[in-house]
């Protein structure tokens, strides 16, 4: 039964497209840059996605109307950060933020123009990949046992009468 | 009856399984690309497109069993103890999905794999049901008594699908209370797309399993019972005079 | 399909009808709804007599707005709870899971040891059934949701 397999292809190809479809929006959008990295880089325009704890006791500013400022720490790096932006709805110190925005590099802070939450996505792909894999696999399982049990009844002959008169009952 | 609608609709499984593969890719590409981030949970509401529609799944899963296992024991139709069988396998494997991936989704929210909620553990003693009813089953030397006992199992395991359904309304959880309430829907359009893409295509799915399930249980039984009738005559010829 | 001789095969069945009959039971007579409450509320922790004072509990509550602290060193923070009735102020040390949040629920595990504060070892995040993107929240979009306070003592 060559239709299986075909089908199955089908199938584990759509499912590999998305994987790396997935993943290529989640690099582009999502992943973000350790504090050193960014402090090592020349300095350029385009805005960048940072990670990192805000510092207790640093957080100063009005919140409410989008204006802050803060230090950011990751492991022993620290960077001071200007917000100015929407309103932050989830900040709080010791909280680990994703901001985005840009550094500048002659005073050594970052000025951010909006915040992210921090993208778990392992735990998402762990979530997705487990699903996915666990099912197609009984599913494969089962498609294939259906094959092996029609070839055993095409050579058991189960569909022909028998002489016992119990293969009568149906 | 039920004997002639599950004969019936099994000839029409084929579409069951396409439009679940199809529901199933529409509600992956929107649950991971076209679909907002929350804004409290952020990235984490997309393991919310797996665990639900898993867990409400299990939870009809188990109705089938349940009604099949008192229409069984009522109309002692063998087909239809093939169905329950086939649904009580198919549903253990959604229960530990469903646990597995709220374990999964709780640690980055709540901050903690596993606690003693009253849902989880609900939830928990359903896959033990499960568990012991697959195990009774196997156990079991004569078929028939075993899907007997299974049956009254099953009945008397159903006590445990209001209790979960209801345990975030009527206990103190630390599990979110229904979505779905005579409060109205507490999902936005953006996250509901792909919430309910991904459950009709595992309901279809599940569906698609047990028909699957049931035909496989259903034929081996028969070779099963042709083999021994053979053996049966053989052993009758060589041993007669 | 595993064979086994007669004599586990019954030893088997009667586990396996006792696993069940035991977790059937547990949900039913366990007392699962009326005794094993899974946590207490503020108002039912300043009841508390000294004989339970050092006794673990979990606690929930909602974590009052404007209540948040945070200490650099060592790290930790202090709050309060609220179940709308009574307020305590919690301790706890170490870092808060990220959805910990004014305003939002909390379930804290710990001890009410000295009849003042309540020391926590572990901050868990409760959080609420409404889901929507970002955008509608900053449009002040609010989604039909269980009351919160409602959710501490059905």
């Amino acid at each position: 039964m060559t239709g299986l397999y075909t089908r199955w292809a089908i199938i584990v190809g759509g499912l590999l497209l998305l994987a790396m479809m997935t993943n290529q929006q989640y690099q582009r959008d999502l992943s973000t840059l350790s504090l050193a990295t960014v402090l090592n880089s020349p300095g350029t325009s385009e805005p960048v996605r940072i990670q990192g704890m805000v510092k207790s006791g640093t957080l100063s500013g009005d919140v409410e109307q989008g204006q802050a400022t803060f230090e950011l720490i990751d492991g022993p790096t620290t960077l001071p950060v200007e917000y100015a932006g929407p309103p932050l709805e989830n900040i709080r110190e010791l909280k680990t933020m994703v901001l985005i925005g840009q550094l500048d590099k002659a005073t050594k802070t970052f000025k951010a123009q909006d915040t992210a939450l921090i993208n778990n996505f392992e735990f998402v792909a762990a979530a997705y990949l487990l699903t996915v894999i666990s099912l197609c696999w009984v599913l494969f399982a089962m498609s294939q046992r259906v094959m092996v049990l029609f070839k055993e009844i095409k050579d058991e002959k189960l569909y022909e009468p028998e002489s016992d008169p119990l293969a009568k009952q149906e | 009856m039920l004997n002639r609608f599950i004969r019936y609709i099994q000839r029409y499984k084929g579409w069951f399984g396409g439009a679940a593969v199809i529901c199933l890719f529409l509600g992956l590409y929107t649950g991971l690309l076209a679909s907002p981030a929350d804004y409290y949970q952020g990235e984490l509401v997309r393991i919310m497109y797996v665990h639900v529609p898993l867990a409400h799944t299990s939870t009809l899963a188990y109705s089938v069993l349940f009604f099949g296992s008192i229409w069984y024991l009522w109309k002692r139709d063998p087909l239809v103890d093939n169905m329950c069988q086939a649904s009580a396998g198919i549903c253990a494997l959604f229960t530990a999905l469903a646990l597995i991936t709220g374990s999964i989704w709780a640690k980055p929210t709540w901050n903690t794999w596993w606690t003693w909620d009253p849902r989880l553990v609900s939830f928990s003693v359903l896959l033990l049901i499960l568990g012991g009813y697959l195990m009774l089953r196997k156990l079991v030397d004569d078929p028939e008594r075993g899907g007997r006992y299974a049956a009254i199992l099953a009945i008397v395991g159903g006590i445990d699908l209001p209790i979960i359904k209801f345990s975030v309304e009527w206990w103190r959880t630390l599990h979110q209370p229904m979505s779905f309430s005579t409060r109205g829907v507490a999902i936005s359009d953006d996250i509901l797309v792909p919430l309910t893409l991904m459950s009709i295509g595992a309901w279809l799915l599940f569906a698609y399993m047990v028909m699957v399930r049931t035909q496989i249980l259903y034929l081996s039984n028969l070779l099963q019972a042709k083999k021994g009738r053979l053996f049966s005559q053989t052993h009758f010829s060589q041993t007669s005079p | 399909m595993i064979l086994l001789p007669n004599k586990n095969k019954k030893v088997a069945i009667i586990v396996s009808i006792l696993l069940i009959a035991g977790s059937l039971g547990y949900l039913a007579l366990g007392n699962f709804g009326e005794n094993i409450v899974y946590f207490v509320t503020p108002s039912e922790v300043k009841a508390f007599t000294p004989e339970t004072y050092t006794k673990k509990v979990r606690v929930g509550g909602m974590v009052v707005k404007g209540s948040l602290k945070t200490q650099p060193e060592p790290v930790g923070l202090t709050f309060e709870l609220t179940d709308g009735a009574a307020t305590i102020p919690v301790a706890f040390q170490g870092i808060p899971p990220d959805l910990f949040k004014e305003g939002q629920g909390a379930v804290v595990e710990g001890q009410w040891n000295d009849g003042q504060t309540f020391r926590s070892t572990m901050i868990m995040a409760k959080h609420s059934e409404d889901y929507m993107p970002m955008e509608l929240k900053r449009a002040g979009v609010e989604l039909p949701k269980k009351d919160f306070m409602k959710t501490l003592s059905p």
